[in-house]
């Protein structure tokens, strides 16, 4: 912000920029992008008679009603519950051990290394549909159809592609002498990693971790066929009130809240090692 | 082949012996094979197993709600009758058609958005928050709000939009119940919803190209188009092959969007392979049909990413 000053002053700065319609541009997107989502959570917040009103209610008295319908007659909470188990879970595995083998592709240079890591990247190419019906079958040979620990190793395997990918790309950064010197001060390869390189990975293995949580926590073609009851997460339970020839709009904005609400707080949390981390991959890679 | 020599000359510890000395960090041939390990057996277990599986239902003739018929061996005939079924060149169609528009105005807009964030803005980062809320969303609730959106009696576009047609005399407009305005409908929301990612990964290109060959330009007195094509664009050739890739894939496989706001209607205007390949295995359960739509999705997809890799690879080699 202090740059717009100087270049007024500095002789040799560039003319000064004429933003005005940058801005105009930029906020239009803005409202477009952001509005959407504000009017389905605001329908949320209606209660039934506002959110089935043809013209759209832009002024209404705030109620509680639809959350209150979700959540103790739908019993929400349980789905709710069960997609964070998967997603955490998942994405603790995945990191930890995609992360190995990132290490191995960034660090070794190995016959086939180049294979690999296409081959890695090829899971991540089929789309979920198409081996829908293979894992269906192996899942239920297992006993893993709709249970929490099935969608967690399914979601493992999903992520694990995108870890390693990312991750390749970070360990190249790191300079191997560090790792190196405390090797050569008797540190096993084990401790090097463990003192040395992880503590150095970590802004880069939260920003993928971070992505990897909001893809298990979006995951709905999986969901919707390989969970019944207990398994049940929160994306195939928000489809059941979107179907049917009457939708009650505030009840489907609340569950839109409900299962929004994590992401868009983490991310506002979150939001500085988001951008940064994933602009590095995307440089280095 | 960056960094090998100066850990060939690792000392061996004293304590690795055994176990630890055949497969351990010391041993530089198999060891980076013990820490893919786990990766490997896990992608193998849900990757190439059920891949196996699928050639095989291919090769056979199971239908799912018949499961008491013999598998007869069938050879090629599925695919056979795939490529004979016009439905299959239409969803084939159909799916490179959406692909095509959605990544190529998605492209563009992101580009476009990504260099006016170039100028110094104030509220930049809050600006940016805003404007990436579609690509956080869940693809489910993206086409959740949307199919609201554009609900008849009931959405916010189809109140206004409907206004302002009514006003004209010429009715409402479908969106979501004409062939043509369905499909351009549900590519308007591919592009709301993935071009903040473009934008994204474009900056973040933007963002690591140096400043020397813009300095230069400037002495020389480049146009500022010319900079754009001769400087700009060759150098965020990696960050745009990386972006358009992930997007293409992502793009051919679109699901949720496409079953939630049209189910692939009306009649078959927007039944894209991903949409085709669901009804076919679990409304129709003709499995095998179903494994080698697949199989031949999956074809598809790598050879694109393969050709797109070898040529700007081949670009960006012969720009340097």
């Amino acid at each position: 912000m202090a740059t717009i000053d100087t270049t007024i002053t500095s002789p040799d700065a560039p003319p000064v920029q004429r933003n005005g319609w940058v801005y105009a541009v930029i906020i239009a997107v803005c409202v477009v992008n952001f509005l959407p989502y504000l009017w389905v959570v605001m329908t949320g917040f209606m209660d039934g008679a506002a959110a089935a009103s043809r013209a759209p209610q832009w002024i209404f008295t705030p109620t509680l009603d639809a959350f209150r319908y979700l959540i103790f007659e739908k019993g929400i909470m349980s789905n709710f519950m069960n997609s964070l188990i998967v997603a955490l879970c998942s994405t603790f595995f995945s990191v930890t051990i995609g992360m190995f083998c990132a290490y191995a592709l960034a660090r070794y240079d190995f016959i086939g290394r180049d294979d690999v890591s296409f081959w890695v990247l090829t899971n991540r190419m089929m789309p979920p549909v198409a081996v829908l019906i293979p894992i269906f079958v192996i899942f239920q040979t297992l006993k893993l159809l709709d249970t929490l620990p099935g969608l967690i190793l399914l979601y493992t395997a999903m992520q694990l592609p995108f870890v390693v990918w990312m991750l390749t790309g970070y360990f190249r950064d790191i300079p191997r002498r560090y790792e190196e010197s405390a090797m050569v001060d008797g540190d096993t390869w084990f401790q090097a990693f463990r003192k040395v390189t992880l503590p150095l990975m970590m802004p880069s293995i939260t920003a993928t971790a971070i992505f990897v949580m909001i893809l298990s926590w979006n995951e709905f073609a999986f969901a919707t066929f390989l969970t019944s009851t207990n398994a049940k997460t929160m994306p195939p339970a928000i489809m059941a009130y979107s179907i049917g020839a009457d939708i009650e709009w505030n009840v489907l904005g609340a569950a839109v809240v409900l299962i929004t609400a994590p992401l868009i707080l983490f991310v506002l949390v979150m939001q500085r090692q988001l951008i940064s981390g994933l602009s590095q991959g995307v440089v280095k890679k | 082949m960056i960094h090998a020599e100066p850990s060939q000359r690792l000392p061996v510890h004293p304590r690795s012996r055994g176990m630890l000395a055949r497969f351990g960090p010391s041993n530089r041939k198999v060891f980076p094979w013990v820490l893919m390990a786990p990766t490997l057996i896990i992608l193998f277990g849900i990757g190439i197993y059920p891949f196996l599986y699928s050639l095989y239902i291919a090769g056979h003739n199971v239908i799912l709600s018949k499961p008491y018929l013999p598998r007869i061996f069938v050879g090629l005939y599925q695919y056979h009758a795939l490529i004979q079924d016009p439905e299959f060149w239409h969803a084939l169609r159909t799916t490179l058609w959406f692909t095509v528009q959605a990544v190529f105005i998605e492209f563009w807009l992101g580009l476009g958005l990504a260099l006016l964030f170039q100028r110094s803005l104030r509220g930049a980062s809050v600006m940016r928050v805003f404007i990436l809320i579609p690509m956080i969303l869940p693809p489910l609730v993206a086409a959740l709000i949307w199919r609201y959106m554009f609900y008849p009696g009931a959405g916010l576009v189809t109140y206004y939009a409907g206004g302002i047609t009514r006003a004209l005399g010429w009715g409402e407009i479908p969106f979501l119940s004409d062939p043509t305005i369905a499909f351009q409908t549900l590519i308007f929301v591919d592009v709301w919803e993935w071009t903040p990612f473009m934008f994204l990964m474009l900056s973040a290109g933007l963002a690591s190209i140096p400043r020397q060959p813009y300095e230069a330009a400037e002495i020389d007195g480049a146009s500022s188009w010319r900079v754009f094509w001769t400087i700009t664009m060759p150098l965020l050739r990696p960050a745009i092959l990386i972006a358009v890739v992930i997007r293409t894939m992502d793009a051919f496989r679109t699901y949720e969007l496409i079953v939630i706001m049209t189910r692939g209607g009306p009649g078959n205007a927007t039944t894209t392979l991903n949409v085709f390949l669901t009804k076919t295995g679990l409304e129709f359960f003709d499995a095998s049909k179903a494994a080698a739509l697949s199989l031949i999705m999956m074809m598809i997809i790598i050879v694109m990413s393969f050709v797109f890799i070898r040529v700007f690879r081949s670009r960006t080699e012969a720009a340097e």
